[in-house]
């Protein structure tokens, strides 16, 4: 039937197969309970998933799952090759090998589980049927052709598809994909697709796709996907989202974890940036569902990917920083500090913290500066520790607190310094209120958890680290043990507790407490021969060490005895035989004597051979698997793996050859002292040379500014010189033009001219003045002949009328008389003129002489007080031009004022020549009226003669004379 | 780091022609004379400053060796920029230009910038191409040619600037369409927002496609 069934299959009638099995299903299925995949309700999908249903229950028979797998296969291809343009069969032929290739979602899990097994062969049936399908390259690149048809019938199939195939056969379908002709970027636009079903399957075939493949995870990051997954996180809400936001961070997690090239792509297309807002976890103790929980903790694993303490160190670096610019680190804080973080996410935030601070100093520096909330308000730092210390805390958050600590201190002076200070008898606070780290970790090194021992102990190895100065600061410090006992240097305490732990009843395992001390100690007096001495000092620790390493203990013990002949060694090596008992020959006799040096190394060499050794020293994070795996720190295995071989060395060598060390020593020594002594030398020199290049820089930039200056000095001074020779030819010309006045020099070019004009306007008035003066002269003698003739007429009996014309005649020559008066006065006003303007000149003159001598002289002199006097001169001369064309404009005003005066004299006269003219008419008119009159007298004279009357001259005079006056009134009013 | 626009560059030819080198010296100003084989695709990035305006570019090294090819080839598509580079000391370097330039033509997007570069030219003594052979190629071509020198920084900086140059003067003049990142450009955060509103005419045509 099963064959009759795929037989059907591949011709025509497919679809009607279909449907006959959709109803057959259903009753089926009634019967035997097989429920539906959820979430499906279109009447395809229903028919799809029933053909599918067909095929798991011939499945779920395994005798014959291989067989027809292996007959509907070749069926199942050839719809795909021949019925592509159907969509509905090649949807469902999709889905069948899907389900052919993939084993149900409880067989996939129990996949999972019994990988290992190689008896399962059952599970390989789907391993089988994808080795089968992939064997014909082609049908893959057939699925990925499908998988660019847009129908949803298609396409989500096909997704599925392909990812069941990439699950199974990773490598192989990957390397298909790869090499089929822009096969990945293909794949990436199924992130693209408005369907959120195929956008999210999408997101999990590129899973299985980018899974430790790193030329797909970079093809897929340069097709933008960080882009779009970081764009679907946003707009799912963050780590509020669900499961696609998990899916993709799962993705972007394969994208970066171990890719250099990513990493440095997403920090270079600042994607960093946009991972801080996943941070931004609200305070409020509500809504931490199992997802968010998920989700967050896969960011901060994102993060930790791009710092990881294995990437290389520049690429950490640039990261971590970029991280403190954009924020992120303060936001990783404040959930530090936030109150209600579920404790592995509190724990996972810890750790991402210590990764992005690790050696970065800002980032340190910041970390160092967070408070807690809390009031008053502590140190992040004092707040972590006291969790460290507090054996009520979970044991993978105390790691994470230890990793955040030396993480806070790797690479970090500044930071080591702060925190052994707070164990400084100088700096300690005496009133107590606030706990310091320093008391924190004393706190712990003593306590009686032992794993607070440990912890405190590496924690206060690494404030140590590589820092010779702060290990001899440390031996400073003493102990109040209790009252009335005097105190103990910590030191002391440290052995003390070594020699005596066995005595304390504590928590935890005993060899981890001396352990962690002996990894203080030895970081402690490794490198720093006066606490070696110091140590040495105390006459029970030798016998104690040797004691320890001589005797035969069992296995756990052993690495104590290791780490003891660590100690030894230490003293041995970096001894100075400053104490005469504990001279480092004495030492090693003491070795050979009491321990052997076989032995003695043998038991050195316990440590290394641990096999918690080898898996501290892997990498920077403590993590272990239990709290009494807690044994070795990673930087101690570094110390150990430098000091094992020396040690070795130094046991060996016998005390000849450590003789003439010493002395190949001193001399090194006294090498290193000269060196030094150079080397500060040249420092000095050095920093003279700086101070004197500085000097010279700006002695350069000065003197650049000075020669500016002097150019643009000399520049000035040349347009003055100009200037100078400007007004030098001017003057000459005025000379020229003012020959007369030959002592005459500089002028302003248009004042001379002006001069002149107003002398020739002078001029003219002069000759004007002249012409009047001669016309009034002319008057003059007109009316003096005229006066004359009235003296003739005069003579004649009525000559009083005469007499009366002369009376007018005066007054027209009194009047005339005082326009002369004005006329000359208004000549000697224009001498007075000419005589201001003479002034003037000669001002000028006696202006401009001095100066030139002057000028010409300084010139000669200097070339800067020539040009300050220069500008003086110009200043001066400036005003006294100013102040001579002010004369200048009252000059002006004054001939305007003459010229008015003279125009009115010019009225005047003009007025005077009418009158002139008027008085000689009159005096034609008199004299014609006197011939009348004469003639009339004559007449009457001779009628009175005739009458024989004698004649009064005098009274006709006087009476004609009345007479003659109104006459000569009709006379006027005639004319 | 705000960026006007965002070019994605790939460096494509000959294994052994200095196209890592040429990569190094671009982004850290710095020669390395012994390189090791590039496996698959390396990424470097710088910023350059054309017209005033911040250009981000992001450059994918690819592999020269013919086993990578497949996979280099996958970046042909998403690039605005090539770089075709060939060793002017080793002829056979130039006579697979054609290949080279099929390749690219057939996977790229048509408008992909294309510049040839014949690097080492500080090897004058031992140049088996003349830069005449070069300048011929590239005007067959329609390319932008350059002879460079990795080792002494001679026109690295030019070569990378000049095709981001061309690429510019393609987007003013409308030929790329700077909305679609799969070729290879993409808006700077703060241009982003004038071109707003023309994206989003184009998402929603797409998505009314999609209902269909």
């Amino acid at each position: 039937m099963i064959e009759g069934m795929l037989y059907v299959l591949s011709n025509h009638y497919q679809r009607y197969v279909l449907y006959f099995f959709y109803y057959a299903m259903n009753v089926y299925s009634a019967f035997c309970g097989i429920p539906f995949k959820s979430g499906v309700c279109s009447l395809h999908n229903i028919t799809n998933n029933i053909f599918n249903t067909t095929f798991n229950v011939l499945f779920s028979g395994q005798k014959y799952r291989l067989e027809v797998g292996f007959q509907a296969m070749e069926h199942l291809i050839n719809v795909l090759q021949t019925d592509r343009s159907d969509s509905e069969i090649i949807g469902y032929a999709l889905d069948t090998l899907f389900n052919i290739v993939s084993n149900d979602l409880e067989e996939e899990e129990q996949d999972d589980l019994e990988e290992e097994n190689p008896q399962k062969q059952v599970d390989d049936l789907g391993r089988q049927f994808t080795e089968i399908f992939i064997k014909q390259q082609e049908n893959v690149t057939l699925l990925l052709t499908f998988l660019e048809e847009f129908d949803f019938q298609v396409r989500w199939p096909g997704v599925k598809l392909l990812t069941s195939l990439l699950k199974q056969q990773g490598p192989q379908v990957q390397q298909i994909i790869l090499v089929s002709p822009m096969g990945v970027s293909r794949l990436m636009d199924l992130l693209a697709d408005s369907r959120e079903v195929i956008r999210n399957d999408g997101v999990l075939l590129l899973q299985q796709l980018t899974k430790s493949n790193a030329a797909i995870q970079k093809i897929v990051a340069f097709e933008n996907a960080f882009e779009r997954l970081l764009d679907i996180v946003t707009d799912e809400g963050n780590s509020d989202g669900g499961i696609v936001v998990e899916d993709c961070l799962l993705l972007l997690q394969n994208l970066l974890k171990n890719n250099n090239s990513n990493q440095n792509f997403f920090k270079e297309g600042s994607y960093i940036q946009r991972m801080k807002p996943w941070f931004e976890v609200g305070d409020d103790n509500s809504g931490w569902s199992a997802q968010k929980v998920t989700n967050l903790h896969l960011m901060l694993q994102l993060v930790r990917v791009l710092v990881s303490p294995t990437n290389p160190p520049g690429a950490t670096s640039s990261c971590q920083k970029t991280m403190f610019h954009c924020g992120l680190l303060q936001q990783l804080c404040t959930i530090l500090m936030a109150t209600g973080v579920p404790a592995d996410i509190l724990t996972e935030t810890i750790n991402t913290v210590s990764e992005v601070i690790r050696g970065c100093q800002i980032n340190q520096d910041y970390f160092a500066s967070v408070n807690a909330p809390s009031n008053p308000p502590r140190s992040a730092i004092v707040v972590l520790l006291m969790s460290m210390v507090n054996e009520r805390q979970p044991f993978v958050l105390r790691c994470a607190v230890l990793y955040c600590f030396q993480c806070f201190l790797y690479k970090n002076q500044k930071g080591q310094g702060e925190i052994v200070s707070t164990l400084l008898p100088s700096t300690i606070d005496a009133t107590g209120n606030s706990v310091s780290a320093g008391q924190l970790l004393c706190g712990g090194l003593f306590s009686t958890d032992s794993l607070s021992n440990w912890c405190a102990a590496v924690a206060l190895a690494h404030a140590l680290q590589d820092n010779a100065t702060l290990k001899e600061q440390l031996l400073r410090v003493q102990l109040a043990t209790s009252i009335g006992n005097p105190p103990v240097s910590l030191l002391q305490q440290c052995t003390n507790i070594l020699s005596q732990g066995d005595k304390i009843d504590r928590r935890g395992s005993k060899v981890q407490t001396r352990v962690g001390l002996l990894m203080l100690l030895c970081t402690w007096l490794s490198d720093c021969p006066i606490a070696v001495t110091h140590f040495l000092h105390n006459s029970a620790n030798i016998p104690f060490l040797t004691g320890q390493i001589a005797e035969n203990l069992g296995e756990e013990e052993q690495l104590v005895q290791g780490l003891c002949a660590l100690l030894l060694g230490i003293c041995i090596y970096y001894n100075d035989n400053s104490l005469e008992n504990c001279r480092k020959e004495k030492l090693k006799q003491l070795i050979e004597k009491r321990i052997g040096k076989e032995n003695f190394i043998e038991k050195l060499g316990f440590i290394s051979k641990h096999e918690l050794y080898s898996k501290a020293a892997q990498k920077p994070q403590p993590s272990f698997s239990s709290a009494d795996h807690m044994m070795f720190d990673h930087e101690f295995t570094k110390l150990v793996k430098e000091l094992e071989g020396i040690i070795t060395k130094a046991i060996y060598k016998s005390s000849e050859e450590d003789k003439q060390e010493e002395e190949v020593k001193k001399t090194l020594e006294q090498h290193d002292n000269i060196v030094t002594h150079y080397k500060k030398v040249i420092r000095e020199q050095d920093r003279q040379l700086e101070e004197l290049k500085q000097k010279v820089n700006t002695l350069k930039s000065q003197n650049e500014q000075l020669q500016t200056a002097v150019t643009q000095q000399m520049s000035q001074i040349q347009q003055h010189k100009d200037q100078y020779n400007l007004l030098k030819v001017q003057l000459g010309k005025d000379n020229q033009h003012h020959s007369s006045h030959s002592d005459m020099l500089q002028m302003n070019g248009i004042q001379p001219e002006e001069i002149s004009k107003l002398r020739q306007e002078i001029e003219e008035l002069k000759n004007k003045h002249e012409v009047l003066q001669g016309q009034l002269r002319e008057k003059d003698s007109v009316i003096e002949n005229m006066k004359s003739l009235q003296s003739e007429t005069g003579r004649t009996e009525q000559s009083s009328q005469i007499t009366a014309g002369l009376e007018h005649a005066n007054e027209l020559h009194r009047e005339l008389e005082a326009l002369r008066i004005q006329i000359q006065s208004q000549s000697s006003d224009i001498s007075k003129l000419q005589s201001e303007k003479q002034e003037l000149l000669q001002q000028m003159n006696t202006a401009s002489v001095p100066a030139l001598g002057d000028s010409t002289a300084v010139i000669a002199a200097k070339n800067s007080e020539l040009e300050g006097r220069l500008l003086q001169e110009i200043k001066e001369l400036k005003s006294e031009v100013k102040a001579l064309s002010e004369e200048k404009a009252l000059l002006k005003q004054h001939l305007d004022s003459s010229n008015s005066t003279a125009a009115v004299l010019q009225d005047e006269k003009s007025k005077l020549q009418q009158e002139v003219s008027e008085s000689k008419k009159e005096q034609d008119d008199l004299l014609v009226l006197l011939a009348d009159q004469d003639q009339k007298i004559f007449a009457l004279k001779n009628k009175l003669k005739e009458l024989g009357q004698p004649v009064e001259d005098e009274d006709d005079i006087e009476s004609g004379d009345q007479a003659d006056e109104d006459e000569e009134e009709d006379g006027e009013e005639e004319d | 780091m705000a960026y006007a626009y965002l070019f994605k560059y790939i460096i494509i030819g000959d294994t052994g022609v200095g196209k890592s080198c040429l990569l190094l010296q671009f982004t850290d100003k710095r020669f390395q004379p012994v390189h090791d084989l590039t496996i698959g695709v390396e990424f470097g990035a710088r910023m350059i400053t054309i017209d005033g305006k911040q250009i981000k570019l992001q450059i994918w090294d690819t592999a020269g060796q013919e086993s990578f090819r497949s996979i280099t080839r996958s970046y042909y598509r998403g690039a605005a920029g090539a770089l075709l580079v060939y060793d002017i000391t080793r002829r056979d370097t130039f006579n697979h230009l054609t290949t080279w330039l099929e390749d690219a033509r057939q996977h790229s997007n048509s408008n992909m910038v294309i510049m040839l570069i014949g690097n080492k030219s500080d090897l004058e003594s031992r140049r088996e191409v003349k830069k005449e052979e070069g300048e011929a190629f590239a005007r067959e071509h329609g390319l932008i040619f350059m002879e460079t020198s990795a080792k002494t920084a001679s026109n690295v900086e030019e070569a990378f600037i000049n095709t981001a140059k061309e690429i510019y003067e393609k987007i003013q003049e409308g030929v790329f369409d700077i909305n679609n990142e799969a070729n290879g450009i993409k808006i700077g955060p703060q241009h982003a927002a004038s071109n707003a509103t023309l994206t989003g005419n184009q998402g929603g045509q797409q998505a009314g496609g999609g209902c269909c």
